[in-house]
Formats: structure tokens, sequence, C-alpha cells
């Protein structure tokens, strides 16, 4: 008990000395963490601490790993994010805002040719212009970058060919920016013009100069960059089906329309170091290319993100304006800032895919499902990007959250001479999500079935495996589906209301982190890392690499780390800005912040945890097991008298070794499949949601205004239920319009002619409905606190309710993305044309009379709701893998079973000639099996 | 020459026929503006936040540019440039106006106040508060011009319903929130203004909470109990 | 997005603005009248046609007047949209203009007066520059348009503002002022085909206010503007109609965002005038007519074709909510 004490609890006898002081040891005040009248006095918030370690938070999956960490302190509360001062108060930096002294100004010049040839460039009159400080051009950088290892595309500034209007040619940093406007016109270059590609079925054809060449691995003389084929499962299901449904669709490309254009600040320090700033969602990869197109070791560069002005993926390239600037820098010997109009903004783009995607579907007369059919062509524009995992995503994440029959994929992604397109809020899952969910409300109808109800008869459970071979823990898509049906009135409405109005139904299903990361092999890096320290003043700084883009990471790892410390947030302080403070990480994308960097804080605040645990035991003499952590005391549970603050414990844990620092790393473990391409689209866990929309519709102008929508999210905790709520409803604006209103426009001689934000039609605040956030938690049984993604998932549900909900409302199933009134309008003069009805307020729309399917269903679904409750809770722990919907045994593999059983990755040849429009990039050779050059 | 329109009015693009002359990027004769010299510059004064500025600016300067650049009010964002996003926001004279469209020299003499100008010293104005509370900001870029639009109204209107938030704030463009968090942050502080509700304590202010010894040590240092 | 240099001059008088002009004139020297901004500053960061001298209005004493019968040209659209003696049908448009915060500094002469628009022309220097400009800022290359090739002459350019067709509609009158005096005339004439005339605006002349007579004040009516989002964006097509309460024969329409220049559509109610009204189906007569007299080309966000079938079912809505 050396240096501990004890406060006895009120009692009789004075408490205060004549001369006012109180009498040591005697507290006229109920113990702390007590419940007492003051509010100081507060006990732990029971409410917010898991039944499982004794506290009234409600547990309907069970209780978790990280519920003994629980102090009830911020986790699951509705509190600000940790930087909105800054942001309310106009101090937030942004990348325009990083003003360094002496600062010079760069421009870039773009190419005017959709593609052509540099021939030469003069640059002379350019440095003879008064007030020119530096001139590049791509002779200053050699070295190729890419996000991907695997597809190194880019350069700083275009070597030899550019490749779309807006693409890189040269860049000078001046004094002032009308004297780097001026310059620009001085360049003298010689093209020579080359005979573009704007259609990506015109990119599946050979051409005489593809856009780029991959030597050997190039694939006959096309411009396919990459080439997907997967299918798994039986295929002799589909052959007799009992409905089917086939859809075609053509989806525009959109952009993430953030607000912040981007902006980028170089610096050469004093020492020879390069100092970048840049509002980057991915600043470790903007380092890497650095490094490699500098030709300067990593360490000798510090990127600091700044804040960054939304980013939805479209700042997580390292993009060559940023090489650009570190280029004029470094000649000037200045600081140079590059701030983008909103033009150059769209021709960066990484925006997501055009995209021509066909689903077929059927189902068997039991409306199991027995087959997904999917090709998807997509337009990826002049440079790679992240179009590699794009052109798997666009298959492979829409192989649950249903069991399947079997599952058939076929994907090309394409250059095109146009804005390069990327990565962008749920990544390659959006479009193909939206074709099936329109599908399976078309097989609904055919079947006369409720399409949730089909649904809900079709789900894998928690604790399952797709057909893909992706592992799926816990699962909230049964609940989600429930509560939106509930709350949106569904049975009252679907097919019941009159011309004009629509309700619809939309599930989505997304990553929480990507199980592979990008740049290394898993088993000799973690995924992520954080880095806790904490000195003698209390205070506790956290330094993580992961960038906050408005989602609010930097808030969900103070959360963490403040909940397992039994601390006040305002003690937490994250630093996230430097590489050179910050452990590596990979960034804000594939929604893996939350899961990855919350897991390494809460590990790394365990340890600290434990010597504070360990400090306390030498003065309390009670061991860590009985000690209780409530705000900025550890105390004996049993007797909230017996403690000590927490200062003192953790001046105590310093003695011998200073301030305490510990670092967490997070690893997924290791799952999957083996085939080629099994690790695109594993994640460690997956999130799940489901949306109901409800839409009004004017049949004789086709506009569409999207009245309401319940949106249910699965994020399997909510840590901060105020950001989860604002990651839905945002998600549902940007969905909202890429459904309704936005598309990159290319006209007919291959322009982006809304490179603007009047033009490109983001909602405003009177087209946005009134959303219904439905947090779904269930708690998953690796992510931190149980919580996984929600930024991104609940983007995908929005497409298909609207699309669904239209033709609810009158009758007509559109497939091309967006709806704009005149794409609308269009159908309803088509669907005038085929029948007699003249004026379309006659229309008829749509009605449902149920099957005898329907009590099936219902049965189905009241039984598997039983056995996903079972599994979830972990009561039930037998394997269940895709594939036991359809009688299989889940013990013995599958190819074991039935003789159709495979998984391929490749067509087998007589496949070849029935492949779809993006499949036909398989009856290309590579130039190795043509014997090509390299 | 890279993009043609044929004589039937169809467009096509060819590519391959002969340049119409040897492309160059710079200019044949007045293919583009001429950007310097820039026009003399002139004193030009205001009331930014309550402070009196006197700055050299070019006759052409638009109060967007004169505000970032020369008075230093880097809160003011630069979004779209083009008076569609909003975050150029500012009040002048009580109005709020798209900087990116106000020429500097057709405001000379007002009295402007910016987003740094919304908070009375360290304590937040009852919109900065309630947006930080209720998710009115995620990015936070578009934040600076949704606060002077909100605040604009409540200075005239403090029980506005929903209808006329959303046309008080239908010039700015949010890509985050999807808005409902924000109409919900200017119904809250709405309610400040009407007296309803009290403001929070702003965790901007300078304050001694949270000491790091926790609320009821016996041997706290005098001055941080509660 | 840096605009090219000019030299702004700040009148306070009419007469001093009028001067200005016309010693800019004499030096030979181009410019352009700057109201509120809101049109002309995104065309000068898009370096289009820009002018070496501005002539801001904003400073002028006297040009904002607000009354029934007089709308000065600075009014600002944000004034116009509260019904405090203004015209109601004008209210109804004013505040279907862009958003609140582009009224806030759109002025009713800068509406009137708006550049006419096209998605080949309002881009910025490069995109321009990589279609080899366009016959409405050629930079001196003589190009020829985009939108109807071949023809060199014209340009087809959409006018896309919402108060013209309700102030035709209503007759209002336009006053021009200029070195050479004032002038006035009805709001129809004042309108010129050209996307690049524009209207009858003599070099050195700015338009000083519009007038309703008595007789158009007692009009009641309705605007009709099509668009994607509620707020932004120019109209696609707007249709504006107006008559005196009961009284068929005094019916006006009047389209706009279809063509160079708004327009009423004067000959097409007389044909179905001249049928004999009949409530429903003269409404939707007279609704076909328009729409078969109107030409859009393809040069705004929604194609030609869906506009112009549009127009039918605005002059409808027009109408009806007009006879109401």
């Amino acid at each position: 008990m050396s240096g501990g004490y004890r406060q006895q609890p009120g009692g009789s006898g004075p408490t205060t000395r004549k001369d006012g002081k109180r009498v040591a040891g005697k507290q006229s005040f109920p113990p702390p963490g007590s419940g007492g009248s003051r509010p100081h006095m507060k006990p732990r918030d029971l409410d917010f601490i898991p039944e499982s370690v004794g506290g009234k938070e409600e547990q309907p999956a069970g209780s978790h790993i990280h519920d003994r960490a629980r102090t009830g302190t911020t986790v699951g509360k509705e509190i600000p994010l940790v930087d909105s001062n800054a942001k309310v108060t106009g101090q937030a930096w942004y990348g325009d805002d990083v003003r360094l002294p002496n600062e010079i100004i760069g421009k870039i010049l773009r190419s005017p040719h959709h593609y052509a040839r540099i021939k030469s460039i003069d640059t002379s009159r350019v440095e003879a212009l008064p007030g020119v400080l530096a001139v590049a051009t791509g002779e200053d950088s050699p070295h190729r970058f890419g996000v991907l290892p695997v597809t190194k595309d880019e350069h700083a500034m275009a070597v030899e060919k550019v490749r779309h209007v807006g693409d890189l040619v040269a860049c000078v940093a001046a004094v002032d920016e009308a004297t780097a406007l001026e310059a620009l016109n001085l360049f003298e270059i010689e093209w020579e013009v080359l005979e573009p590609v704007f259609d990506p079925k015109k990119g599946l054809e050979d051409a005489d100069e593809p856009i780029h060449w991959r030597g050997k691995y190039h694939l006959s003389k096309t411009n396919v960059q990459k080439r997907v084929f997967q299918e798994f499962g039986d295929r002799s299901l589909v052959d007799k089906p009992h409905a089917e449904s086939h859809g075609k669709w053509s989806m525009a490309g959109v952009h993430h329309g953030f607000t912040e254009p981007h902006a980028v600040v170089a610096h050469w320090g004093p020492n020879g170091r390069l100092q970048l700033y840049t509002p980057q969602q991915v600043p470790h990869y903007t380092h890497r290319a650095l490094s490699t197109v500098l030709d300067v070791p990593m360490h000798q560069i510090n990127v600091i993100r700044t804040f960054v002005g939304g980013g939805f993926g479209g700042k997580s390239d390292p993009f060559p304006h940023e090489m650009c600037a570190a280029i004029l820098a470094r000649k000037a010997g200045r600081p140079v800032r590059i701030t983008f109009d909103r033009e150059e903004v769209y021709w960066i783009n990484r925006g997501r895919h055009p995209s021509h995607i066909e689903v077929k579907m059927t189902a068997d007369e039991e409306a199991r499902i027995s087959g997904f059919d999917i090709d998807a062509l997509i337009d990826g524009g002049g440079f790679a990007s992240f179009g590699h995992v794009t052109s798997y995503y666009n298959g492979v994440l829409a192989t649950a959250p249903y069991e399947l029959g079997s599952f058939h994929y076929t994907g090309a992604r394409v250059w095109t001479n146009k804005p390069a397109s990327g990565a962008m809020r749920g990544h390659g899952a959006v479009n193909t999500r939206c074709a099936v969910e329109v599908g399976l409300d078309e097989m609904a109808e055919t079947m006369q079935v409720d399409p949730i109800d089909l649904r809900l008869a079709n789900l894998l459970p928690p604790h399952s495996r797709t057909i893909s071979g992706f592992r799926i823990t816990s699962n909230g898509m049964r609940e989600a589906l429930e509560k939106v049906r509930e709350g949106s009135n569904w049975d009252e409405k679907f097919r019941q209301m009159p011309l004009g109005k629509g309700i619809g139904i939309g599930c989505g299903f997304f990553i929480s982190g990507s199980g592979l990361p990008i740049h290394w092999d898993p088993n000799r890096f973690p995924h992520a890392t954080v880095h806790i320290q904490v000195d003698m003043d209390g205070g506790v700084t956290v330094h993580t690499g992961a960038a906050d883009i408005g989602q609010g990471s930097t808030t969900a790892v103070a959360q963490v780390v403040s909940e397992v410390l039994a601390l006040p947030i305002e003690m937490i302080h994250v630093r996230s800005h430097e590489s050179d403070t910050s452990p590596v990480d990979l960034g804000s994308y594939s929604s893996r912040v939350t899961f990855m960097n919350a897991n390494a804080a809460i590990r790394a605040a365990l340890e600290i945890r434990e010597q504070l645990l360990n400090a306390a035991w030498e003065i309390l003499g009670y061991h860590p097991d009985n000690l209780v952590l409530n705000d900025r005391r550890i105390y004996y549970k049993h007797d909230p008298a017996i403690g000590v603050s927490y200062l003192k414990a953790l001046h105590k844990a310093q003695e011998d070794k200073g301030s305490l620092i510990a670092s967490g790393a997070y690893r997924s473990p290791p799952m999957g499949g083996v085939h080629k391409g099994a690790a695109a689209g594993l994640a460690p866990a997956y999130s799940f949601s489901a949306y109901v929309a409800e839409v009004d519709v004017d049949v004789e102008t086709g506009m569409i205004r999207c009245t309401d929508v319940w949106a249910a999210h699965d994020c399997g905790k909510a840590l901060n239920p105020m950001a989860v709520k604002g990651q839905i409803i945002g998600s549902c604006h940007m969905g909202l319009g890429q459904v309704l209103s936005e598309k990159m426009v290319y006209g007919r001689t291959g322009h982006l002619q809304n490179a603007n934000l009047l033009d490109y039609k983001i909602p405003s605040v009177h087209e946005m409905p009134h959303v219904e956030p439905i947090i779904i938690e269930s708690c998953d049984p690796e992510g931190p606190f149980g919580a996984k993604e929600a930024g991104e998932g609940p983007l995908l549900p929005i497409l298909p309710a609207v699309v669904n909900a239209v033709y609810d409302a009158i009758g007509i199933r559109l497939r091309d993305l967006p709806l704009t009134p005149d794409v609308v309008f269009k159908g309803i003069e088509k669907t005038l044309k085929n029948s007699d009805v003249e004026d379309p307020l006659d229309l008829p729309s749509p009605r449902l009379t149920h099957s005898s399917l329907q009590p099936t269903l219902v049965a189905r679904a009241q039984e598997h709701k039983l056995r996903d409750k079972a599994r979830q809770r972990t009561e039930d722990t037998s394997p269940y893998v895709n594939g036991v919907l359809f009688g299989f045994d889940p013990t013995i593999p599958l190819e074991d079973q039935v003789e159709g059983w495979r998984t391929a990755t490749e067509p087998d040849p007589e496949q070849l000639a029935e492949l779809g429009l993006a499949g036909r990039a398989w009856l290309k050779k590579e130039q190795r099996e043509m014997g090509g050059e390299n | 020459m890279s993009c043609c329109l044929s004589n039937s009015g169809i467009p096509y693009v060819d590519m391959r026929a002969p340049p119409r002359r040897l492309w160059r990027q710079n200019m044949v004769g007045s293919e583009h503006i001429e950007m310097i010299p820039s026009p003399k510059k002139k004193v030009w004064s205001a009331q930014v936040n309550g402070t009196p500025v006197e700055v050299l600016v070019p006759s052409n300067a638009v109060l967007l540019d004169v505000l970032r650049d020369k008075v230093g009010t880097l809160g003011v964002k630069r979004g779209c440039d083009l008076g569609t996003c909003g975050c150029c926001t500012v009040m002048v004279d009580g109005n709020p106006r798209l900087s990116c469209l106000c020429l500097a020299g057709q405001v000379e003499g007002s009295v402007i106040t910016t987003v740094e100008g919304l908070a009375d010293g360290a304590h937040l104005a009852p919109i900065q508060s309630c947006f930080a509370e209720h998710g009115g900001s995620q990015c936070g870029f578009c934040t600076p011009g949704f606060l002077i639009s909100a605040q604009a109204l409540l200075n005239e209107n403090d029980s506005p319903t929903d209808k006329e938030i959303a046309c008080a704030i239908e010039g700015n463009l949010c890509r985050c929130t999807g808005y409902q968090q924000i109409i919900d942050s200017i119904k809250g502080a709405a309610a400040i203004h009407r007296g309803e509700v009290e403001a929070a304590a702003p965790a901007s202010d300078p304050h001694p909470d949270p000491h790091p010894e926790g609320p009821e040590e016996p041997n706290m240092p005098p001055g941080h109990a509660r | 997005m840096l605009m090219p240099p000019f030299v702004l001059h700040n009148p306070t008088t009419v007469e001093e603005a009028c001067a200005i002009a016309g010693s800019l004139m004499e030096k030979g020297e181009d410019f352009d009248w700057v109201a509120g901004g809101t049109d002309l500053l995104p065309n000068y960061k898009w370096h289009l046609n820009p002018k070496p001298h501005v002539i801001s209005l904003a400073r002028i004493e006297g040009v904002n007047t607000l009354s029934l019968h007089e709308i000065g040209c600075m009014a600002r659209l944000a004034d116009l949209t509260v019904e405090n003696g203004i015209h109601p049908l004008i209210v109804e448009a004013a505040s279907k203009v862009a958003s609140s915060l582009i009224r806030r500094n759109a002025t009713l002469g800068g509406n009137l007066c708006l550049d006419t628009r096209c998605f080949w022309y309002n881009q910025g220097e490069d995109w321009r520059r990589s279609i080899d400009w366009c016959h409405k800022a050629d930079c001196g290359t003589g190009a020829d348009c985009r939108v109807v090739p071949n023809q060199n002459t014209l340009c087809v350019a959409t006018y896309q503002g919402d108060i013209a067709p309700t102030l035709m509609v209503l007759d209002a009158e336009v006053h021009l002022i200029g070195p050479s005096g004032l002038r006035t005339m009805p709001l129809q004439e004042f309108y010129q085909l050209d996307g690049m005339k524009k209207n009858v605006l003599e070099k050195g002349e700015f338009l000083l206010k519009i007038t309703l007579s008595e007789a158009s004040a007692a009009r009641t009516g309705s605007y009709q503007k099509l668009r994607v989002r509620d707020t932004w964006d120019f109209p696609e097509a707007g249709v504006a109609a107006s008559w005196i309460a009961g009284d068929a024969t005094s019916l006006k329409v009047a389209t706009t965002a279809l063509e160079s220049i708004p327009r009423c559509h004067p000959e097409e109610v007389t044909s179905v005038l001249e049928a004999g009204w009949d409530g429903m189906n003269s409404v939707k007569a007279l609704a076909a007519a328009v729409r078969k007299s109107v030409k859009p080309v393809n040069n705004t966000s929604l194609p030609p074709r869906y506009r112009k079938s549009m127009v039918r079912v605005l002059t409808k809505r027009a109408v009806e909510k007009m006879i109401e």
C-alpha cells in the first residue's frame, strides 16, 4: 500500500478545521463514481458499458473481445468531430491555405489534343519571360509512377505522348499568377496528332497505336488495360430458370465533386529535404511516388497532409501536379504553390468509371437465386489509376449478401482518351450493385413475390462464406431490411400507390478495409500502426497516418483511445498530418480507417492502460483485474472510494522510464481462396445496408423527385452515431446525384462538356429527400468495439432503390444512368408508343398479386431469421458456406459434391463464343502468347 | 487540326487529316488573352471583421482574391470561383454575398464579415458551436460559406422554417453532409438565438477542464475544481 | 481563375457613366458594363471576350428603384423576390433565378442583358483552345460555330434569362441611355436575333430601367421554368403567360431559353383565338403551337428535342396556372 491512500466516505464528525481547511481523510462528498448528486461524481456511464461486463448497453450479437476495454467514456456517444472547431472558425488549413514565405505560383500547361505525340517542346521564350523562375517538362520526370505497383503508367508531365485533353504537358513557376499564365502561352510545341479512342467498346479492338504499351503482357494491340474472368458454382443450375432478368445498363461517369480543388505546396527546406503540403487521402503513396519520381530517398521527404476538403476517392492517387510542384520548387529554390481551377479538377478526374454493364440472373422454382451472370465493360480513361482493382470489384462485390447457385463474371477495363477514371466512394461496387438489385426486383415481379421477401429468403447468414470465398463475419442485412420495411410502411405502399408515386428497395454490401494492402506483403508489415505517447502532463498524443478527409477518422481514433483510457476526449491529441511523425498508414481508402486504425489504436491504448493499471496496483494493492478506469481515476471495483487519480498512476508508471510510449498495430487475419484475383474484395469485415426510397415522378416532364429515404446501414457498432448518420445521409446525397442528375458529359468530339459545378449537377438542398438514417449494430467480432465501415457502403443501395421506385411509380424500367428528365421522358414516350395510351397521365401503374411462392418465401425467411440469430450470437458455430441453401454439405468441399461445381479464372475455349461485351477481351491473346516483342 | 466538324453538319473527329497549320501551342495573332501587364494598383479599404484594412490591389481585383491573398482571411474558401459552390460567401454590409463574383472596387468601404469574424474572441457564435455539435461540418471546406449564409438568415429571422432555411442555403454546395445535419445545426442555433436553449460552453474557450488530475482529488490544485 | 487585366470605372451618376463611356469610345477603347457581376465575371474568368475597361453601375445613385411601375437596372433580384409592390409575376420569375446567393448580387439589368450561353462557349481558355475556339469567342481566328457548323455568320448561343419573358407578357418597356441620349421601346423589340449581338444596345448604351403601364399591372400570369435542380440552374426552357383575368383575347405567351433571344408568341395565340376560345382544348392547341414554333439547338444541358417537347407541357401549365 505504499504511496496509497484511502478516501473515507463522508460520515460523522466535523469535516473542516477551525481555520476552515479540510480535515485530512474526511471527505464530505460521496466517493467519485458512486453517483453522488454533484456532476463530477457521475458514476460510470453504464448505458455505454456492454452487458457482458456489467453495464446496460444491449448486445444483441453477444459479447465482444473489446468489451473489457470499454469505460463508457466516449464510444457510442454523439460527440462533435475533434477538429470541428478548427473548421467552424475558418482555421482549418486546406491545400491552398498553406502560404509559405517567398512562395511563387506554379501553373500547368495542358494538352489541347485528345491524343498526340509531342515532337518537340521549345521553352526558350517561356524562360525569357521576366518573372518566370522555373520551367519543367516531361524530360524532368522520366520516372513512372501510379497508385498500384502493377500499373505504374503515369508521368509528372507527358513523356512522348499526351493521352487526353487536359493531360499535363509542362509547367512553369513565376512570381505571380498572371505571369505564370502568360508564360503558358509561350511554349512552342510541335505535335503529331494521333487517332483517339473515346468509346470503350472500340477500346476492345486492336488499334494502330494503343494508348499505353504493356510489352509482353499487352493484350494483342487493344486498349484493354485489364480483363477479368471469374466463375464459381454450378452453372447447370441456370439452364432451366423459373424466372429470369436480363438488363443492359449504361452508366455515365461521375465525379467526386469535392468542394476543395486540388492544391499543393512544395518546398525544399534548408537542409535539402522536401516538404510537400497536399490535401491527400493517401499521403503514403504520394510519398512513395515522390521518392521515385524525384529520385530522392523517402526519408528525405516529409509529406504533410493538410486538411482535406472532401476526397471520396478523388484525392487518393499520387498526382502528377504534386510531382510538378516538387520539381518546380527544386528548380526555383523557392516554395511553389499550385492550385487547380475547377476545370483542372475534372481533367485529373479519377471519378467513377463510365460503365456498360449487363446482368443476367435466374431463379429456380423455389425462388433461390441460381445464377448471376455479370459483364462489365468500364471506361478507364487515359491512365490505370485504381482500375486494376475496379475491374475486379465490379464483379466480386456482387457475390453477397445473397446465396447464389452460381456466379459468372467477365470484366474489362479499357483505356480511352479521356480523363482517367479511378476510385470513388463505393469503389467498383456501385454500378453493378444497382444493376443486380434492379434485376432482383424484376425477378420478384415475374415471380409475383414481394422483393423484400425475396431478399430475406436468400440471404447469407452471419459467419459464412460467399461463393467467391469471402469470409462474412457479422451480418446485419436481415435486420436492415426489416427495419426499412417497417419504417417506410412498405407493406402498405408497395405497388399500391397512384401513378407517379413509387417506392423501391435496394441493398448494399461493401468491404470494410482491403484485406491485402496495395504496396506490401501483409506478412511483413501490418496494415495500420498507431503510436501513443503519454508524458508527465497527462495529455495523450496519438500518432497515426490515417488521413481525416472529413469522415472523422481522427475523431474515431481519439474516441477509442479516450474510451480505453477513460480520459475526456479533450485530453487526446491526434497528430496525423506529417509523414515525419506518423507511422506509415495506407490512408483513407477502401473504408479501412475505422476498422484498421481504430483497432491499432485500441491495441496501443491497451498497452498504456496496462502500464497505468500496474502502477495503480502498486499504489493501491489491488490486482488490475479488480480495478476500474473511470474519468481520470482508477479505483477498486468494489469500493470506488479506494482509488488513485490517473495522473498519480501515470507518474508512478513513469518513475523508471519517463513518458509512456506504446505502439499498436493491426493486421488482418489470413483469409480467402487461392484462385487468381482471390484477394480482390477480401476484407476482414463487410458492411451491409438496405434502403427504401420513395419518389414522385412527373409523368409529363420526366422529372423525378426523391422525397423520402429510409436508410439502414450495418456499421457493426456506431462509435459516434452522429458521424455515422452524417455518412449515411451524405452517401444518400452523393448516390442520389449519380442516379438522378450527375454525369460527366463527353460531347460528340470527345471533350468533357461540363467541367464546372454549374453544369455538373450535384443535388442542392432542394433535391435532398428527408433521410431517416437507421443504424444497425451487428457488432463485428474483429472490429474495434465491434465497428465496421460506414463511409462507402451506404452509397450503394440508394441507386437501385430509386430506380426500383421509379418503376413502381410509372411501370417503366430505365437502365441509363443518370435518370435525367429527358431519359425518363424518352422512356415514357416509348412506352406510350408501344401501348394504346395517349396521355402519359393515363399510364397504368404496376400492381402486385402474390403468387403461391410468396408464403413459401415468407416461411423460409422466418426460418432463416432464427438460424441467423443463433449464428450471430455464436450459439451456432457450425460452418456455413454459400451453397447450403441448395442442399450442399458445408463440411465437404463443394467440388466433391457435385460434378459441375467449379472455380475458374479463365474461360474454357468453348465458353469464348458466348461471352458478353467485356468478355470479348478474352478473344484476344497476350503479346507473349503471340510471340510478340519484349 | 485536332477536331473538325464535317460539311454535312454531322460531327466527326478526324485526327489523321493533315494539320491545317503546324499546330503550335503558342499564339498566332491574338489567339489568347494577354494576362500581363496587370492594371495599375490602387489602395483599397474596407472594414474586415471589425478591423479597418488598407491594401494595394489592381483595379480588376475580385473580393475573394483580395480577402485571401491580401487581407489574409484564408477562412474564405475558393471552391468553384464561378458563384456555384458558395464556399466564398462573406457578409458585405450585412448581406451574404459571393465574394468570387464581387469586384473589390464595387464594395470598397463596406463592412465585411468573414467566418473569422463570427466568433467573439474565443467564444464561438451559436451557429458555429451548433455546426460542430450537430455534424453540420464534415470536411469543413464549405462550412465557412454555410456559416455566413446561415448567420445572415438568423440575423433577419430567428425562427426560420425548414423551407426558409433551405432557401437561405440553396446557394451553398455541400458534398459531405447531404445538408440534413446542416439544417439541424441552423435550427439548433436558431433556438439559441431565440433564447430557448442555452448555448453550450464553447470548447474553444480557453478553459481549465479537463485537468488530468480529475475532478475530485483531494489534493487537486486550487482553481481547478468545478 | 485570374481575370485578364482591365480598369474598373466607378461612376456615381448616370451622366458620369455616359461621359466615361463617351470618352472611352472617343479613344477607341473597348469596354463592358458591369452591374451585379454574376454574368460578366464568370465570363471574364474564362477569358471570354474581356475588354480593357469595365464600367460599374453599382455606385450610381437612383438606378435601383423598385415599384410596381418602374424597376431600375440595379435593382437586385433578391429584392424582386419580395412582394412589396412588385408585380407578382416578376416576383415568381425572379425567385426562380439561380440561387439565393446569386440573386443577392444579380440585378434586373444584368438579367435582361444576360450574355447568351452555349457549352462550346462557356468554358475556360484551355478548353476552348482544344476545340480550336468558336465563333462567339474566336480570339481572332475566325473560327466556325461549333453548334451549327459551316455558317460562320450567326451565333446560336441560347439566351437563358428568366425575367425577360415575364416582362414581355406584361408589355414592359425598356429605357436605354447612352451618350446619345435616352430611348424607350417595348421589351419585345429590345432583343435582336444573334447570340453575339443579343439586343439593340448600341456601344455606350446601357439599360436604365423598365416600366410597366397601368394596364400591364392589371395582368396576372404565371412563369414555368424547366431545370434539373431547383437552384443554380439556368432555365432549359421557360414559358411565361399572362392575361387580364377572364379576357382570353388579352392572352400573351413568351418563351425563353430556347433560342438566342426570348420572344413573344403572338401568332400562335392569335391562331388559337381565331378558332374561338375553348378552355382546356384551346390551352392544349396553344401549347402544341408554341412547341412547334421554337427551335432549340444542342448547346445547353438537356437535349434540344426534350426541351422542345417540354415547351408544350410548360405552356399548358403556365396557362392553366394563369387561369386558376
